[in-house]
Order: C-alpha cells, then sequence, then structure tokens
C-alpha cells in the first residue's frame, strides 16, 4: 500500500521536476550570454525529463495491479502520457541540439529558420500536453485502488484471462 | 468511566463510592445533578473502622471505603456533580472543590465488573461503565499507563485526532489539484491583464496606423524576448489549468463540452490556440530583440511593416483570445471535471465505493 508521505514526497519531486521544465522552456531563450549556460540548461533539462518518466513508470510498478500481472491494462490507461512524454523527450532532445550547433560559435545571432521555428512549436506545444497529461497522471497514481485489491481489479484480471 | 461518589456522614468521615457512569454521557449531567439532591445518601450499616487505608480498592460498586477526615477529597471536575454532601457540610466540603480537586490515581476505583447490589440508590446508570481511569499506551512496545486526562491532552492523543494523519494519498492529489487551481486562475486573470496592457503598449508605441514603427523597434526591443517569454509561461500555465477543468484527457467527453459549448471546453480551445500563435512569432520577437545588433541585415529599410503588422494582428488576437478566455472561466470558476474525476475515480463502470474486497489470508 503507498504510504501517504511517500505519495507526497514522490509527488512533490515531480512537480519540482515540471517547474524545472517550465521554467528552462520559458526562459532559455533569455539565458543565452554565453551557449555553456544554454548547454548546462538543456542537459539538465533532458536529464530531468527522463528523470520523471522513470519516476512514474516505478510508481506504476509499485501498483498491485501491475504486480498482479494487468501490466497492459495499467499502460493503456496511461498510454496518452506515455505517448507525450517520450515525443516530448524526443522534440527536446532535437530541439536543443539543433539550437546549440547553431548558437556554439556565436550564441547571440539569429539563427531561426522556418524548420527551427516549426520543430520550436511543435516542441513548446507538446511541452504543455506533457505537463497536463504527467499531472493528471501523477494524481491519479494516488488512488489507493491500484494498491490493493478490488472487485474491479478482480473483474479485469478475470477477462484478462479469457 | 468509574465515577467517586464522596458521600458524608455525621462522624465526618468521608464515604466513597463508585459509581459506573459513561464518560461520554454530556447529556445526562444535568439529570445526573438534579437527581443527586434526592436523598440518596444511605445510613452506614455499621460503624465506621478506623482509619482505613485509602489505597484499598473496592471490588464492587456501592461499597465504601472510609477514609480519614484529614484525607482530601480530590474530584475531577466532572466528578464533583456525583458529590452528595449533607447539609451541615456543604458549603465547607465545596471550598476545596475550586483548587486542589486534582485527580489522583488512588482515589479512582476503577472496580465495576461485579452486579450493582444497590440500584435503588443511585440514580445515574451504571449499566454500561467502563473502567476507563486509565489507559495503556504501546510505546517502546511496553504497554505504559496514562490518565486519561493526560492522554486526552497529550501529543499522542492530538496525533490520533489530528485529521492530517488520517488522509488518504487521494486527498493529497486533490489537495495538491486544487492547489494548481488556484495558482491557474490567478494565471488566467494575470495573463489576461498582461496581454491587454502588452497589446495596448505595442499600439501606442506603433503610433496611428502603424506610422512609427521604427520608434515601436527602438523602445520595445528590449521588452520583446521577456515578454515573449512571460507570456509562454503564463499560457502554459493557463492552457494546462483550463484542460484540468474540461479534463481533457477524457478525449469524448471534452469533445461533447466543445460540441455544447461548454465554458470550460471553449476556454481550453481558446488558450491553446492562443499557445500556438504566440509560439509561431518567436521568430519575430527574436528579431525585434536583435534589432540593434543585426539592424541592417535583419531589418532592411522599408521592410518593417511588412514584418510587424502580422506580429502585432496576431499578439491582438492573442490578448483577445485570453481576455475572453479569463471571462469565460471568470464567470464559471467553479467547473472543474478533472476534480470530479479524481473524486470519483470511476474506473470502467466500477465507481469509487466499497468494493475493496477481503482478501482471505
Amino acid at each position: 500500500m503507498l504510504q501517504t508521505g511517500n505519495y507526497s514526497l514522490v509527488l512533490l519531486i515531480q512537480l519540482t521536476l515540471l517547474a524545472y521544465d517550465l521554467f528552462v522552456n520559458s526562459f532559455s531563450e533569455l539565458l543565452r550570454g554565453a551557449p555553456v549556460i544554454q548547454l548546462v540548461l538543456f542537459i539538465i533539462q533532458d536529464i530531468a525529463i527522463l528523470f520523471s518518466i522513470i519516476i512514474i513508470m516505478l510508481m506504476m510498478f509499485n501498483t498491485y495491479m501491475f504486480q498482479v500481472g494487468l501490466v497492459s491494462t495499467l499502460l493503456s490507461r496511461f498510454k496518452d502520457l506515455l505517448f507525450f512524454s517520450i515525443l516530448y523527450l524526443i522534440l527536446s532532445i532535437c530541439f536543443h541540439c539543433w539550437v546549440l550547433n547553431l548558437r556554439w560559435l556565436e550564441s547571440n545571432r539569429f539563427v531561426w529558420t522556418d524548420g527551427l521555428q516549426a520543430l520550436f512549436v511543435f516542441q513548446r506545444t507538446a511541452a504543455v500536453l506533457y505537463y497536463y497529461y504527467y499531472k493528471r497522471t501523477a494524481e491519479c497514481m494516488g488512488d489507493p485502488r491500484f494498491y490493493e485489491d478490488s472487485a474491479w481489479m478482480r473483474d479485469v484480471f478475470a477477462r484478462s484471462r479469457q | 468511566m468509574s465515577i467517586l461518589s464522596v458521600l458524608l456522614d455525621s462522624t465526618g468521615f468521608y464515604h466513597l463510592y463508585t459509581v459506573g457512569l459513561e464518560v461520554e454521557m454530556e447529556e445526562g449531567t444535568n439529570k445526573r445533578r438534579s437527581d443527586s439532591r434526592e436523598p440518596l445518601t444511605p445510613e452506614p450499616q455499621e460503624p465506621a473502622p478506623q482509619k482505613k487505608k485509602k489505597k484499598k480498592k473496592v471490588p464492587a460498586i456501592g461499597r465504601k471505603i472510609f477514609t480519614a477526615p484529614s484525607l482530601k477529597p480530590v474530584l475531577t471536575k466532572k466528578r464533583q456533580n456525583q458529590v452528595v454532601l449533607s447539609p451541615d457540610r456543604k458549603a465547607k466540603v465545596t471550598e476545596h472543590h475550586g483548587s486542589d480537586l486534582g485527580a489522583e490515581d488512588d482515589d479512582i476505583i476503577t472496580d465495576t465488573q461485579s452486579p450493582i447490589p444497590q440500584h435503588s440508590l443511585f440514580s445515574a446508570p451504571h449499566a454500561h461503565s467502563q473502567p476507563a481511569g486509565r489507559v495503556f499506551v504501546e510505546r517502546n512496545r511496553r504497554f505504559q499507563a496514562e490518565r486519561l486526562e493526560q492522554f486526552r491532552h497529550s501529543d499522542l492523543m492530538d496525533d490520533y485526532l489530528d485529521p492530517r494523519h488520517m488522509w488518504t494519498t487521494r486527498d493529497i492529489a486533490i489537495r495538491v489539484h486544487s492547489g494548481f487551481r488556484v495558482m491557474g486562475l490567478f494565471s488566467h486573470g494575470f495573463l489576461a491583464g498582461y496581454a491587454v496592457w502588452n497589446i495596448i503598449v505595442v499600439y501606442v508605441l506603433a503610433g496611428d496606423e502603424l506610422n512609427t514603427l521604427p520608434n515601436l523597434l527602438q523602445q520595445y526591443h528590449r521588452l520583446a524576448y521577456p515578454a515573449q517569454s512571460l507570456l509562454y509561461l503564463l499560457l502554459a500555465i493557463s492552457t494546462v489549468s483550463a484542460f484540468d477543468r474540461v479534463n481533457l484527457a477524457k478525449a469524448s467527453r471534452a469533445l461533447r463540452g466543445f460540441l455544447t459549448l461548454d465554458p470550460a471546453a471553449l476556454a481550453s480551445f481558446m488558450y491553446f490556440i492562443a499557445l500556438i500563435l504566440s509560439l509561431s512569432q518567436q521568430m519575430t520577437s527574436d528579431r525585434i530583440n536583435l534589432y540593434p545588433t543585426d539592424n541592417q541585415t535583419l531589418w532592411p529599410p522599408g521592410s518593417e511593416r511588412q514584418i510587424l503588422q502580422p506580429w502585432i494582428a496576431v499578439n491582438l488576437v492573442v490578448a483577445l483570445l485570453v481576455g475572453l478566455a479569463w471571462a469565460i472561466v471568470s464567470a464559471r470558476p467553479d467547473i472543474d471535471y478533472t476534480e470530479e474525476f479524481l473524486m470519483t475515480m470511476e474506473v470502467e463502470g466500477y465507481p469509487s465505493g466499497d468494493e475493496t474486497l477481503e482478501v482471505p489470508a
């Protein structure tokens, strides 16, 4: 059974990672005095996204539902989050590599092309969807029924065995 | 809880009686008060023995303990109601009650298990008496006796009664969600005001019919990128908050809400469109930001109107969208389908209820 204190701590860590991600997405363009600043910010941001995905996966592994073998049911329930998390991670890495490559020699110059602008829009839009689904899933993982036996879970288990 | 009764007889001895009472029976206090004024004092059946030790415990209710006159009757406030005094000593004894009536362990007679032979003598109900003068608290794998009154005021009891310790993980999730909703509500308003202020500043600097665009570039280039960053931050928070309200993850319900012009769905759509429009102007914002450094290459003469007119128009649309969305959200700030979902946590036709099974060992 998930303890209240543990859940609060994990939720706090998750929200902190999301807040850092939002901060970098918002203000990284302003912090481009030196290319190394953006490099460090982007590396930490990508690691934070990866950590967030690992944490939410570990929360799923910790559920009773996962432990009794209803993995596909659990994953299909949160498939939106998994999709947007992976999409956002890929878009972020691509955008960071592209921008840093263009700005590495001279950080304060105009680097925008139509392709970079399109990638920027997709990455930032995916970020908002990722925030929404991640926060929602982290809150849904607080449902005690994921961590205990229930009639619903037995029904799902019986259907999956058929 | 056992209640102590003190009777004074003509010999000056205190007669201690235990009467079984439920502590929680507050409503019966008045009745007991009135009843206790009845002539309940039984005549002693036999002469009082000489100075019995007060530690002697009475095995049955109704048995007397004869104590020396020097023994202070120590009674708790609640027990004062049970004191039956002879008229001539009533005033004298009452003086003691104010200050030094702290209960001592030895004055509590807790044995109430045996049948009560003298029902008629005591008006107080004693059928449900419980020996609860002490409670036993497990500490360090040992049970330690504690006075009930002390236990009630101890931190341990506060811990048990503190509702925060009874929170479930779902309560925490709902609380976090509610906190974010408040932050989102603030963000909606701040974003609307900021976007309107931004577009007013742009139009003022651009002049009538956009005739002073170089002035706009000269004055606004410092603000362009910070404004764009702040706009994205507020739009991201507001959009997530609006998605929360409409519970976007339930796509069918969100689509139905949008088709039926649900306020939350409309606001979500507006914020999302405003977000994309705002992001699409990132290139122009950076171009404005670099106006003093790359003046010749980025801003060839005569190109200001061609570049800035769409940028101003998009900013105007963004300001209108976020302003309208804020008005819609503010008109119905209570709509939050995600919170309802978190409270019910419906899963495939199984509403959240007492469905937890008793798992056989």
